[in-house]
């Protein structure tokens, strides 16, 4: 490790070290602009000149492209590397606009810093300014090309990092020019890093756009929970309104971008249609009128009925503590056992995953992009974790073979290959792998039930794929991705033995699981004896379950039977709904009370790889002052309270509205005692041993190769699906539109060309989708979206299989008739 | 649309490419020749061919001083404007040119025959001044010569149109 | 300044067939020797010992950064994966340059053996002519003899028999001058965005795809053959200075009587090349500078007039021999307006890449635009300068190769400078 002197100040660093990131570790913050740490150096803009004072290359030169050297002397204030990086200033300003007032990214630029902090503040060149036009990049990103200087990190990002490919620079000389062909929408779901990554305002966050100055916006470190993965943000929000979200670098997790979905998925929170009153039996109220006419109310149920018959319902969108204090409640009262999912598949499926991510095995997306082979079973990536896909883009830039086992037609950023078979050959195809993988030898150090797994691996009834088999065999770093959403328990099982027997022969292997929700690994843990909605439905149907207390949780919308759901609602003598949407269940209530969002009270979060991540919130919220200003008059009334501040976390509303006392939510949150609750994240596993979940490692094989039957499975998507984003009106034009995807062969024995429209008659009633016949998928398998507009809550299930004449070619009239376009919001 | 036979004979040296994108400059040439200049639906199709994104065709257009983006005439006609040129007399030829053809700098005739642009030394700084026309140099430049050179392009192209149309 | 001593008769290497309105033919090559070097080392003798007679030769790269062709090859590993690449750089498009196309049309074979040579030494196996789209003719003349070469068993698979196999495409530049940039010419061929790309990794180590690619000047390898048949010290005996090798085709124009191209020793007097060769001064005017090497080089004063045209004599004087294109100034010239319509040439060619280059030359144009236009202040010299010595830490060497002459300029006629902004326009405008 070499050791250099910079500013007279002495460092050692690991060799390969920039001259940059040495004086960065030494807290000198050498200007800069094309480097970034995510992209690389490639010396493009010259503003980090340093004086190498001692070393092989003397004099003025660029600190991000040199390497450290023992016995390096660099001045970094140098009159002359002084000189130059003013200059450099100079030159950039040279056609800049000087539009800083107008400017959103005024007060967080890095060259607006740069030329005061340079002091370049007259203007000596004569010559005119060269002018661009801007494009229309789409709904989310405002083009303000003349504000450019040229460090090329839009398309070093956009291309190189996120493997897009419709942004480029055109031009040559002074005339460069960073752009689309033509105007349209960025096609990149990873787009909006465009906007944090650019150092000027070339880019900046269009729906944000003149809403406030960074200073003037009330910011917290937060964590997304639009997936499972649970990248680091920053919220800014101002006048009760939530204005815009950024990444947050994250060391761990998301590096320093965030997805699509993350950074625009927050409109939720501010939505005029967001219940702000408590209200009971449609009536508005105040919280506390509400909560005691629920207390009443329940325990009214409890005392005729018995208190085994009121049931809680948690949901993976929730919070740590609202899902602790749903078992609190249920624990206090007598309750039935909370429940935490809709459905038994989901809820075992997270139980197993969480049982078997050992510490040993567990990987953060960090330690994925350094996966030297990756092989996905049973994941869309873009479609359920977005981040992941451009985590597994990454390692492939880094050379390692991707492997998507998935029935569905995956896309992805990078090229891999695709297996697309049917989601119950799975694990019989994980099983084959482990085969080629290792034999019992190799696994003598593996955990007992790998051990006796690998002796039942006699002949695999699916030959693993010879790429695969080939790519495995010198890999180091081998990385196992399993999704819970479309699979079952025994793929899930599967996948963490082949992550474990090959840890067992020797390699640094590692498990990577995507998960439901932002927190499908904290209600997995939160409720260790939960049953699922699905388990509990015969009791509410047969009349033992009287009443339902639903928090942050939407049966009526979500359950995959909205007929029998329905139904079963009808049956309850009481309906309790605590919530921060405007829901189907929510409507139905008979008492609803508000809630708070995660940019208003936080909470605790639990990523898929079982890292706590406590967040505050960054405002007090209530409603935004756009919608309770009264339109073009100033305000008539001044009241003190905030309007629509009512609403409260659910966890304390939940101990308010308790027959019982429950203790405060935030006891049944144990964290570890070296939290760093300052950064709001820190790297631990919660002991999962509480939760011991053996799935069943059992291969289903043969079962898809049933000519008579069809499989259905329903799916997340990038946009559109996942509930909370799916309502903001700035990704709705990004949503995959609802339709059937079917392999051509498939098709071709209905028969069916694109764009017919297919009848689907499931569990739960008929539905009519057109259909999109794609190669790139399984044979035997239907794929529908989670869309709203998709009618998936006929199928019954969210994966289930059907008898082939279940389906037919349908005529595009009746009542049955998509609808295209979905609601305004 | 391109013409069957030029597509496939495009798409025949892309088979033999190890890199289809090494062959973009030569194909985007090619469509250049046959559509006057790299037009919008040249460039789509460029990317088609190569298995790249339209803007990646672009990238490499716009930084090319033979690539045309705009339509240009059917002889482009690019003066040397370098440093022995200039001195060999280049304003003199250009406004001379200029006046004979009624275009400015950039222009292109109304008879869609000439496009008048500047380039950088040409490498025949021996035959100063010079000027290429359709890529062909012509050297040692005086009035008369251009004069010639021109009536000679529009004799040419008078006696192609007529064999293409009769 | 006529020169007493009558016109000296120099051996003629690289251009011993040239004819003044054809190319050599194929027989012509052969019956000068040529072809035999390829016959008598392919496969004969270890190609190391071949790479030090180059080495030995000490020549020098002729495309303008004079780095030695001998250890350029001995830079390629041992061990360095396959396939590897040569690149023969014809893009030839520093401003008064013109040598490769005269090379070219006169005797091609002499750069397709002297490419099969460099190869069969660097072992690569795919050559490659980057040639600029305005040599069409050389382009053409290229192909065909390619194939001619390819049919007598020069070129292709098992190359006469010896177990070598290498062949040659030509590649058609889109044109741009960076494309002459060695990196920038490797990102042009993969079908990239022509910028340079900063070294490490060497082309020679990882090139074209990633692969160890050799890259050298038309010139550079057309002397290749001739060391190789007569040997490091007969190559070392044509020039006729201590420290130079070989001859050298210096390209004259401007105000001469007789622009072209001259075949002579490196470390000729350029006084003996202007007035012997190229004719004397035009119109009875005196010389009053040359910019002895092309466009990036700077200006040469009459001081010099005699100088000893080699790389080590130009550069105890503050220049550089670069490409040897010799553009001639006589005392009606105004240097500073010369020096603007260079700088257009940089400020248009910029590829765009890097700020001090992408910037300062459209600046330095603006400024010398104004002092030659009557608009000049007495601030600006001093703008001037400031922008030459933070344009020198651009990324390629584009950069510090364009303020060459703006930087000789301003320490060799500063008074010519400061003449414009006092006399409010050019001084040289007026007298005419
Ligand atoms: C801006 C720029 C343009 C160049 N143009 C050419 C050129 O047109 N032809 C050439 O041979 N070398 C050119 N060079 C030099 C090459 O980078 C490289 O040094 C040379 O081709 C190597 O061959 P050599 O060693 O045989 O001279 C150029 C360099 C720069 C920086
Ligand atoms: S648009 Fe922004 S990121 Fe892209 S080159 Fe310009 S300044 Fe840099
Ligand atoms: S990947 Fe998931 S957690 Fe990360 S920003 Fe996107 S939706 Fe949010
Ligand atoms: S100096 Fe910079 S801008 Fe100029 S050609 Fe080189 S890389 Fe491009
Ligand atoms: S930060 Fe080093 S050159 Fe741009
Ligand atoms: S300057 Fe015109 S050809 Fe060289």
């Amino acid at each position: 490790m070499p050791t250099l002197t910079i500013d007279n100040r002495r460092i050692e660093v690991p060799e390969g070290t920039k001259v940059i990131e040495a004086a960065e570790a030494l807290g000198i913050m050498i200007p800069r602009f094309c480097y970034h740490r995510a992209l690389g150096s490639v010396g493009a803009c010259r503003v980090c000149a340093v004086k190498i004072v001692d070393g092989t290359r003397k004099g003025v030169q660029m600190s991000c492209m040199l390497d450290v050297e023992e016995g390096m002397v660099v001045s970094t204030d140098d009159p002359e590397a002084v000189a130059m990086r003013r200059h450099v200033i100079e030159w950039l300003m040279l056609h800049h606009p000087h539009d800083c007032p107008v400017c959103d990214e005024g007060g967080h630029c890095l060259l607006q810093d740069m030329t005061v902090s340079g002091g370049h503040g007259l203007r000596r060149y004569l010559g005119n300014k060269r002018t661009h036009l801007d494009q229309y990049l789409g709904p989310r990103i405002q083009h303000e090309m003349n504000r450019c200087i040229q460090c090329y990190r839009c398309v070093r990002y956009y291309r190189e990092f996120s493997g897009y490919r419709d942004l480029g620079v055109t031009g040559i000389g002074n005339r460069v020019y960073f752009g689309r062909e033509r105007e349209g929408t960025l096609e990149n779901p990873f787009s909006g890093n465009l906007i944090d990554i650019c150092p000027t305002g070339v880019f900046t966050d269009k729906p944000a756009r003149y809403f406030g100055r960074r200073w003037d916006l009330q910011r917290g470190p937060s964590v997304c929970i639009h997936c499972s993965l649970g990248c680091s943000v920053t919220v800014g929000a101002r006048y009760r309104e939530v204005a815009r979200v950024e990444a947050r670098y994250a060391k761990a997790v998301n590096g320093h971008f965030i997805c699509d979905r993350g950074r625009w998925g927050f409109p939720y929170t501010n939505e005029a249609s967001r219940p702000r009153a408590a209200r009971v039996d449609g009536e508005a109220t105040t919280v506390g009128e509400a909560c005691a006419a629920a207390r009443n109310r329940l325990l009214h149920v409890a005392e005729t009925a018995g208190s085994e018959a009121v049931a809680c319902l948690g949901s993976e969108r929730a919070g740590l503590e609202t899902l602790k204090a749903v078992a609190g409640i249920c624990r206090a009262n007598g309750w039935a056992d909370p429940l935490f999912w809709l459905e038994r598949r989901a809820r075992e499926n997270v139980a197993a995953a969480v049982s078997l991510l050992g510490d040993d095995l567990v990987l953060s997306l960090r330690e994925l992009e350094a996966a030297d082979c990756v092989l996905v079973f049973g994941a869309d990536p873009l479609g359920e974790a977005p981040m992941a896909a451009l985590a597994l883009r990454q390692a492939r830039r880094q050379g390692a073979p991707v492997f998507v086992f998935d029935p569905r037609p995956v896309e992805l950023p990078l090229d891999f290959h695709h297996v697309p078979l049917a989601i119950e050959d799975l694990p019989e195809c994980i099983r084959s792998l482990v085969g080629a993988a290792g034999d019992r030898e190799t696994a003598r150090g593996a955990d007992p039930t790998v051990r006796s797994f690998t002796d039942q691996l006699a002949e695999p009834s699916v030959p693993p794929p010879p790429e695969a088999v080939a790519a495995l065999r010198t890999s180091r770093r081998p990385a196992v991705v399993c999704g819970t959403d479309v699979t079952d328990a025994a793929a899930i099982g599967l996948a963490a033995d082949f992550a474990a027997l090959m840890k067992a022969q020797g390699r640094r292997a590692g498990l990577f699981y995507l998960m439901p929700g932002a927190n499908g690994f904290g209600a997995a843990l939160a409720g260790t004896e939960a049953a699922s909605l699905e388990e509990l439905l015969p009791r509410i149907e047969g009349g033992e379950i009287r009443a339902l207390v639903a928090v942050e949780a939407d049966p009526l919308g979500l359950y995959p039977d909205r007929g029998r759901i329905e139904a079963a609602m009808r049956k309850l003598d009481l309906l309790v709904v605590l919530d921060y949407l405007d829901t189907d269940s929510a409507a139905a209530a008979d008492v609803f009370l508000p809630s708070t969002t995660v940019f208003e009270t936080g909470g605790t979060w639990i990523n898929q790889e079982g890292r706590i991540q406590i967040v505050r919130g960054a405002h007090r919220g209530g409603i935004p002052v756009s919608q309770t200003g009264g339109g073009g008059h100033p305000p008539r009334v001044f009241m003190e309270e905030v309007p629509g501040g009512q609403a409260a976390a659910s966890g304390q509303t939940l101990t308010r509205l308790s027959p019982a006392e429950v203790k405060g939510a935030s006891e049944w949150v144990r964290l570890p005692p070296d939290t760093d609750k300052q950064s709001g994240t820190r790297a631990v596993l919660p002991d999962p041993s509480a939760l011991r979940f053996a799935p069943e490692r059992t291969a289903l094989s043969g079962a898809a190769g049933d000519e008579a039957m069809l499989t259905v499975i329903a799916v997340d998507r990038t946009f559109g699906t996942e509930v909370l984003s799916s309502r903001s009106p700035w990704l709705s034009a990004e949503e995959t539109a609802p339709t059937v995807w079917m392999h051509p062969e498939e098709a071709g024995r209905v028969p069916l060309s694109d764009g017919d429209l297919l009848e689907i008659d499931a569990g739960g009633g008929s539905l009519v989708l057109p259909v999109k016949i794609v190669e790139n998928m399984a044979r035997r398998t239907l794929v529908i979206p989670r869309h709203r507009d998709a009618a998936w809550q006929r199928l019954g299930a969210t994966r289930l299989r059907i008898e082939r004449d279940c389906i037919r070619k349908a005529q595009p009239v009746g009542e049955n008739a998509p609808v295209k376009e979905s609601p305004p919001r | 649309m391109l013409p069957a036979d030029l597509r496939e004979k495009l798409e025949r040296t892309i088979e033999t490419a190890d890199h289809p994108r090494e062959l973009a400059v030569d194909v985007m040439m090619a469509l250049q020749e046959h559509y006057g200049h790299l037009s919008d639906e040249a460039v789509a199709e460029a990317a088609q061919l190569l298995d790249m994104s339209e803007v990646e065709i672009d990238e490499l257009a716009t930084f090319y001083t033979f690539i045309y983006r705009e339509p240009v005439g059917r002889y482009v006609i690019h003066v040397c404007d370098s440093l022995i040129c200039w001195m060999d007399g280049y304003e003199k030829l250009r406004d001379h040119l200029a006046r004979k053809l009624n275009i400015a700098m950039g222009g292109t005739t109304d008879d869609g025959l000439f496009t008048l642009l500047p380039v950088c030394c040409v490498g025949y700084c021996d035959r100063s001044p010079a000027m290429l026309v359709n890529r062909r140099v012509h050297g040692n430049l005086t009035p008369e010569k251009v004069d010639a050179i021109l009536d000679g392009l529009r004799e040419s192209a008078r006696s192609a149109d007529e064999t293409s149309s009769g | 300044m006529m020169s007493a001593t009558p016109k000296k008769e120099y051996p003629q290497v690289l251009l011993a067939n040239r004819h003044p309105d054809r190319i050599a033919t194929l027989e012509e090559y052969r019956s000068s020797g040529g072809y035999r070097a390829l016959a008598d080392t392919l496969g004969a003798g270890p190609q190391d010992s071949l790479k030090e007679t180059i080495a030995a030769a000490v020549l020098l790269g002729r495309g303008g950064a004079a780095f030695p062709a001998g250890v350029k090859l001995k830079t390629v590993a041992d061990d360095a994966p396959f396939p590897r690449f040569l690149i023969c750089n014809a893009d030839e498009m520093e401003p008064g340059t013109f040598k490769d196309r005269v090379l070219i049309h006169a005797d091609p074979h002499q750069l397709i053996e002297g490419m099969a040579l460099t190869a069969y030494m660097a072992s690569a196996e795919k050559g490659i002519i980057f040639i600029r789209p305005e040599y069409e003719s050389a382009a053409r003349i290229l192909e065909r003899e390619v194939g001619i070469a390819r049919e007598a068993g020069y070129l292709g698979e098992n190359i006469l028999d010896s177990g070598f196999s290498f062949d040659i495409d030509v590649h058609r530049s889109g044109g741009r001058y960076i494309c002459g940039e060695v990196t920038a010419q490797i990102n042009a061929l993969m079908g990239k965005r022509p910028n340079p790309a900063q070294p490490p990794p060497y082309p020679t180590e990882k090139g074209l795809w990633g692969l160890p690619t050799v890259v050298n000047n038309v010139e550079t390898l057309c002397c290749v053959p001739h060391i190789l048949r007569n040997g490091a010290d007969w190559f070392q005996s044509l020039a006729l200075t201590e420290s130079g090798a070989g001859t050298k085709l210096y390209g004259v124009s401007g105000r001469v009587n007789r622009p072209g191209c001259f075949e002579l020793p490196i470390g000729i007097p350029l006084s003996e090349i202007i007035e012997d060769y190229a004719g004397g001064m035009r119109d009875g005017r005196r010389f009053k500078a040359c910019l002895p090497g092309g466009a990036s080089t700077g200006f040469l004063p009459v001081e010099h007039y005699h100088i000893a045209m080699d790389f080590d004599s130009l550069k105890s004087v503050g220049n550089r021999l670069g490409t040897a294109a010799i553009m001639v100034f006589d005392e009606t010239d105004c240097l500073v307006a010369a020096t603007w319509n260079l700088l257009e040439f940089f400020a248009r060619e910029s590829c765009g890449w890097c700020t001090p280059c992408r910037e300062g030359f459209p600046y330095l144009r603006d400024l010398l635009w104004r002092i030659e236009n009557g608009q000049g202040e007495p601030e600006m010299i001093g703008a001037l300068r400031e922008l030459c010595r933070d344009m020198s830490y651009a990324y390629c060497a584009f950069s510090p190769g364009g303020i060459a002459p703006v930087e000789s300029l301003l320490d060799l006629y500063e008074e010519e400078i400061v003449a414009h902004i006092e006399g409010k326009g050019c001084p040289f405008r007026k007298r005419s």
